[in-house]
């Protein structure tokens, strides 16, 4: 079969799932038989779009559908576009979505039969999406399918939400992302116009063909951005991914690490050669990116819960994958999204299993868990290597190839910042190492739920450790490959740039890396170094920093004190002018006429004087008009 | 000449008259007043050589009108003790509006080529007016008496005594 | 004299019964004016009878003159009608139609 056929085997059989477990309801509601139907679909969507990779021989192949029609030709198609880029984010998007759906059946099992169910259902539906997305031959599917993959975040974010927090953050999350979406879909009407077709082939070659009016341009790829901005979570539309962390931990590691909000580095990467018509606009980008990234690698160093580093950690990485789109090497970010989407899900799957055993998401709580869960902790340190970007792991490569893209695209601030975020990148990750699974277990004094705790504190069952396992393995498969051969994962699309980084290039990212490492490993393993003395050196930062930099309160006042604002200014017009009108015209009326009902006095008299008034106008009219 | 001299004086007389039948304060005087600027009006009629409508006039306006509007108001009491004023608000609103209305019509009239002088008549005026009351206009002349009939009770009927 | 004349001095008393309906108070005060404006009105009609050469003005005066006649007993027996339903004769007190 060709690749078109498999890949859209891959994109319906989710959906199949989906629409199954919608309408077949008992089904739904029975749980377990559920969540194994939707495993199904998500193998078939797996072993697809695998086929499809490998038989992938060169041949961009389009298999699409007349959806809306017009005069001429139509105004939109449905179905699918398999090229190189799509087919190997298809298979990262299969591969986590199988292995996140095999994981919940033991991380979800406390929750009741219908709970599961909707979860199972919601996932599916994601699945759907976002291949949707991925797969995408124009941009009108690809907004379609993004604003479904905002729709699944929220219903996955809000899964638990009877939960007050969870139901906030779903609604925050999907606010955040919906104010950037307005942007993309400007953006994509404002390109439409310019251009004519939504066809991403057709835009390309009028790109390339230079038969693009470049007025304007800088503009639309600004909108479009605007969309990626709000799903990858750059500054300041970031302030959503943290709070998402209140949904269950494996949609953490499917839409939050892997997934959705690669969507938006996905989109960029699809359109560069767009963006690259418009240098001023990746300029914008790349200096976002870094920024970001900082930002983001800051917040991560003092937070006491887990998956909130990891959030903030997956931030940053976004911020250095945008920083490489930026300087005009979108293939460096790319490569590093299918990279990061592999060791961030390692990571969130086994936060997961430490959360499962301890408890609770506080790192204060957790201490010496190498001990009580050894597999656990050894794939969790593969997944901090590779993020860490040490040789022979998978970060290692794709990260060298952001920061020699950023030299190589001139962007000498935007480098330096990602230095620094690679030093602070290591020096958070392995505090969290170093608190959770090594050190002493915290003091029981009489916690009640320590006892009850201890008796978790072991390696996860088959369910979860099986795809830790797999993503580990595959981290270090990738690593290895990658160190010794080159990243052969993504071939370079023709005419993508191509760079070669400075000899110094390698020993200084990895040098910084280790110092990060070295630092953590005084602080908190040898204790040479006092945390809080360490803390209280960056003493305002540090406050500023826990205060998550006043960007939330911000956007709370502002939003509350304008949505007031409006409010009010509707209402007084709705008071004052639309009823005013009415109540004056209603008061005049009435005034009208008791004023005129004097003229009703009742005695023939004047209505004598009236006609002989009226006689005297039509005589006077009479004369001087006829005349 | 003397026929100018008439004419004057019998507008003055008319007019002066009916000025003060609307303008008396006592209403049993301008009904007098009334009784005059009637017979003014035949003495226009005698200028115009319509004798028979002059008689007419004096018999039934002057004699009849005036007679049944003194028993009317004697029916009604109000004969003496009209000191008050009689006229109402609009004296100035009125006085305005018929002189504007005589005013306009002066103006028509005036800008109309009307004829100065009249031809002598020829035929006896009453014997004419006879004959076309019985045969052009007898329709008319029995509808009239029908009409008086019906005026008659119905005014029979109205001022009935109360009972 | 001309038929203008007449006409102007026809006008005049019109003017006069027009003014003395408007302004009078008794009702019998109105239907003076009334009586003042017929008269005007068929010394009009006869003018204009004699200097045309025809008759029919005349006898259209006859006429008048007769339902005027009729006129003037409706109009005094409503009064006296009047009179006894409401024991006023003054124009004012009729406003029964007030608006």
């Amino acid at each position: 079969m060709d690749s078109g056929l498999l890949t859209l085997v891959a994109l319906l059989a989710p959906v199949a799932a989906f629409l199954v477990l919608a309408i077949v309801a008992p089904l739904r509601r029975a749980g377990r038989p559920g969540a194994y139907f939707s495993i199904l679909g998500a193998t078939v969507s797996l072993g697809a779009a695998v086929a499809a990779w490998r038989g992938y021989d060169g041949a961009i192949t389009r298999m699409v559908w007349d959806w809306l029609p017009s005069e001429g030709r139509p105004l939109a198609t449905i179905g699918v576009l398999a090229d190189e880029t799509s087919t190997v984010m298809l298979v990262l998007v299969a591969l986590v979505a199988f292995l996140v759906q095999v994981y919940s059946l033991s991380y979800l099992s406390d929750e009741p039969p219908q709970g599961l169910g909707r979860y199972y259902t919601y996932q599916s539906l994601f699945a759907f999406s976002m291949m949707g997305l991925v797969l995408a031959p124009n941009l009108l599917q690809l907004f379609i399918c993004w604003e479904l993959v905002g729709l699944c975040s929220y219903l996955l974010i809000g899964y638990w939400y009877q939960k007050p927090e969870a139901a906030r953050a779903a609604v925050k999350a999907f606010w955040t992302t919906k104010a950037g979406d307005v942007g993309l879909l400007i953006g994509i009407v404002m390109l439409w116009k310019l251009a004519g077709t939504f066809d991403l082939g057709e835009l390309r070659a009028m790109a390339t063909g230079n038969e693009l009016p470049l007025a304007g341009l800088s503009i639309i790829t600004f909108c479009i951005y605007l969309g990626a901005m709000g799903k990858s979570a750059q500054f300041p539309l970031h302030v959503w991914l943290p709070d998402a962390m209140e949904g269950p931990t494996p949609v953490s590691a499917l839409i939050h690490a892997a997934t959705m909000v690669t969507a938006g580095v996905y989109l960029l990467h699809r359109t560069s050669w767009l963006f690259a018509l418009t240098p001023d606009v990746l300029l914008i980008i790349a200096w976002i990116g870094a920024f970001t990234a900082l930002l983001a690698a800051v917040l991560a160093c003092v937070q006491d819960d887990i998956k909130r580093v990891l959030a903030y950690s997956t931030v940053s990485q976004l911020g250095y994958m945008m920083a490489a789109i930026g300087a005009g090497f979108s293939t460096a970010g790319f490569f590093h999204l299918l990279t990061h989407g592999l060791f961030k899900a390692l990571l969130f799957l086994g936060a997961g299993a430490v959360i499962h055993a301890v408890g609770s998401n506080d790192l204060s709580r957790m201490g010496g868990l190498a001990r009580r869960m050894p597999q656990t902790a050894i794939v969790f340190i593969i997944g901090t290597l590779s993020l860490a970007g040490i040789p022979l792991f998978a970060g290692f490569l794709s990260k060298e190839e952001i920061l020699g893209s950023v030299w190589a695209g001139g962007l000498v601030g935007p480098f330096l910042l990602l230095m620094l975020v690679a030093f602070l990148t290591a020096f958070y990750m392995f505090r969290v190492v170093f608190l959770a699974f090594f050190g002493t277990a915290p003091a029981a004094a009489g916690h009640h739920e320590s006892a009850h705790h201890g008796a978790h504190e072991h390696d996860p069952p088959m369910p979860m450790l099986l795809p830790l396992w797999i993503l580990a393995l595959l981290s270090l498969a990738v690593g290895v490959y990658s160190t010794f051969i080159g990243p052969g994962l993504v071939a370079l699309p023709e005419g993508a740039a191509e760079h070669t980084a400075p000899g110094w290039l390698t020993p200084a990212a990895v040098g910084v890396a280790i110092a990060g490492i070295t630092l953590a490993w005084l602080t908190y393993q040898r204790r040479t170094i006092n945390a809080a003395s360490l803390a209280s050196m960056f003493g305002p930062i540090r406050h500023a920093a826990l205060a998550k930099f006043w960007i939330d309160d911000l956007f709370e006042r502002v939003l509350a004190a304008g949505t007031l604002a409006f409010s009010s200014l509707v209402g007084w017009v709705d008071r004052y002018i639309v009823d005013g009108v009415l109540n004056v015209v209603s008061v005049w009326t009435v005034t009208t006429g008791d004023e005129m009902r004097t003229i009703q006095t009742g005695r023939a008299q004047d209505y004598v004087y009236g006609l002989a008034v009226g006689l005297l106008l039509l005589l006077v009219w009479a004369r001087w008009s006829l005349t | 000449m003397p026929e100018t001299i008439a004419f004057w004086s019998l507008a003055v007389v008319l007019v002066g008259s009916a000025l003060a039948v609307v303008l008396s304060k006592n209403l049993f005087h301008s009904v007098l007043w009334l009784a005059l600027a009637l017979t003014g009006t035949a003495g226009v009629f005698l200028l115009l050589e319509a004798e028979f409508l002059a008689a007419v006039q004096l018999l039934l306006y002057a004699g009849g009108i005036v007679t049944i509007v003194v028993f009317a108001i004697v029916v009604t009491e109000r004969l003496v003790g009209e000191r008050i004023t009689q006229t109402s608000r609009r004296i100035t609103a009125g006085a305005v509006m018929a002189l504007a209305l005589i005013a306009l019509v002066v103006n028509a009239i005036s800008r109309q080529p009307l004829p100065t002088a009249r031809e002598p008549l020829t035929t006896d005026l009453t014997r004419t007016i006879g004959e076309s009351v019985l045969t052009r206009f007898v329709l008319p002349f029995e509808l009239l008496g029908v009409l008086m009939l019906a005026a008659m009770l119905g005014a029979v009927y109205f001022a009935r005594p109360e009972d | 004299m001309g038929l203008q004349a007449y006409l102007i001095l026809a006008a005049v008393v019109f003017g006069i019964g027009l003014f003395g309906v408007v302004t009078r108070r008794n009702t019998i005060g109105i239907l003076l004016g009334i009586e003042l404006m017929l008269n005007a009105v068929n010394i009009n009609l006869v003018a204009f009878a004699r200097f045309s050469g025809s008759e029919v003005g005349m006898v259209f005066t006859v006429f008048a003159i007769c339902i005027t006649v009729a006129e003037a007993a409706m109009g005094l027996a409503i009064v006296i009608l009047l009179f006894r339903v409401r024991r006023t004769v003054m124009a004012d007190h009729l406003d029964l139609l007030k608006g």
